[in-house]
């Protein structure tokens, strides 16, 4: 029988294999979902999709790229709001 | 005459400049120039400009002053980073809640007594002024 905190769904539920043949069962943390573009919803490079603790010790450049929009746009998207930028000025 | 051409104000799109702005001060080839702005002064390919409408007059290779102030003019703000040396780096030093408390109790109760002593010091000086004034009216 699990203990109380493996029965509720928090915990992602993975089936080992062991060496003597039987199948074992391990609870690992769930991720969150990759960061995505705000535009084309493509999954942005660069951004890395870790648990929140993880995430708290990673310093701010490891965490998006250095660029406008980095983090939110894809490059190319990013690239396309800046170019409807330049044109609009005069 | 291509559309790259030296003095032609244009716009980063690419990499961590993107977004500001620079002149073109030098011709390599038909792929890539040099530019200098706000941005990095650096080897820029062509795929990665916006050119822009203005054109201002510039030196062949320019220097980096030379190009801010013709910028400014425009009104295109440069800032210059400066690399701070290690020396010159100061890191603020995290005080533990422990040392907090010693400082602020320390501070607090001297100033109090000094201006108590003040307070009385000046009494007693006023006192004796009195005093000597009245004696030399006396005599």
């Amino acid at each position: 029988m699990p203990r109380g905190m493996l029965k509720s769904r928090r915990l992602r539920r993975v089936f080992v294999k062991a060496p003597g043949g039987n199948t074992k069962l391990q609870y690992k943390e769930r991720k969150p979902s990759k960061a995505v573009c705000a535009h084309c919803k493509k999954v942005l490079a660069g951004v890395p999709y870790a648990t929140s603790a993880e995430m708290r010790n990673m310093p701010k450049t490891a965490k998006r790229p250095q660029r406008p929009y980095g983090g939110v746009l894809c490059s190319t998207c990013m690239r396309k709001v800046l170019q409807e930028k330049a044109r609009s000025e005069k | 005459m291509s559309l790259y051409q030296i003095g032609r104000i244009c716009m980063k799109l690419a990499g961590r400049d993107a977004g500001k702005k620079g002149v073109i001060i030098e011709i390599i080839d038909n792929q890539f120039v040099i530019l200098d702005g706000a941005t990095r002064r650096k080897k820029v390919n062509v795929k990665h400009l916006e050119p822009m409408e203005q054109i201002v007059k510039i030196k062949d290779k320019a220097s980096h002053q030379e190009v801010k102030s013709v910028l400014e003019k425009v009104g295109i703000i440069v800032t210059d980073k400066k690399s701070k040396k290690p020396a010159q780096r100061q890191f603020p030093v995290r005080k533990s809640k422990k040392t907090v408390m010693v400082k602020e109790g320390k501070t607090k109760k001297p100033v109090v007594k000094k201006a108590t002593v003040k307070k009385a010091e000046a009494k007693e000086t006023s006192l004796e002024q009195n005093l000597d004034s009245k004696a030399e009216k006396i005599e």
